[in-house]
């Protein structure tokens, strides 16, 4: 019963990446692309641990955390990119 | 009975959180505007991720391997979501990233006509 809700969780924000990947695709500005981004990384976060909860796999629970924790660093690179340019 | 119960409180907060992010994503396709945009990103994904991450610690305990990762993942986004969006803002508003023509208030542009 526990299982089918873990991977039930992690198909929905699948699902939920898929979406978001049509702003991504569409968005007008890279503003746009970047908050698609950020989003799909958290979600795909969350998905990566639902799954290692689910198959009862330890290690991938430390690969959820370096994606959250790194997609966090790529948005301020971003926009430090986008507020100065390259230096 | 009490094993039941810790299933049933899981699956209500993971559905209250994946229920959030899914209204996330559709306003983050439907918003005009890409700061429209910032804003539906960062409430709705803080207000979703904490309940699905609570439910994972409260199915599996929280000082689990998954639990424990899951608790750490919540207090790491409550720190850095606010703080990344509102960087991308405030660059997008810099590189002059235009507002949606609706928009009622531009106060760093209002204020700047103030003072000189």
């Amino acid at each position: 019963m526990l299982q089918d809700i873990l991977i039930a969780v992690c198909i929905a924000q699948i699902c939920i990446v898929g979406l978001l990947l049509v702003r991504v695709a569409l968005g007008p500005s890279v503003g746009d692309r970047i908050v698609g981004l950020n989003m799909i990384t958290t979600q795909s976060a969350i998905a990566v641990l639902f799954y290692a909860a689910f198959a009862q796999r330890t290690f991938y629970c430390d690969i959820a955390l370096w994606i959250a924790s790194f997609s966090y660093l790529g948005t301020f690179v971003w926009s430090r990119f986008l507020e100065r340019g390259l230096l | 009975m009490n094993h039941t119960l810790v299933t049933v409180v899981a699956a209500v907060l993971s559905g209250i959180g994946v229920l959030v992010s899914l209204t996330g994503a559709v306003g983050l396709i439907r918003m005009p505007d890409l700061y429209t945009r910032i804003q539906c990103s960062s409430k709705t994904v803080t207000l979703g991720v904490i309940p699905t991450l609570l439910g994972l610690a409260i199915a599996e305990g929280a000082v689990t391997a998954y639990g424990g990762r899951a608790l750490l993942i919540t207090l790491m986004l409550l720190v850095l979501n606010p703080a990344a969006s509102h960087a991308l803002a405030r660059a997008s508003y810099k590189a002059g990233v235009p507002m949606w023509r609706g928009s009622v208030s531009d106060e760093p542009r209002q204020e700047e006509a103030q003072h000189g």
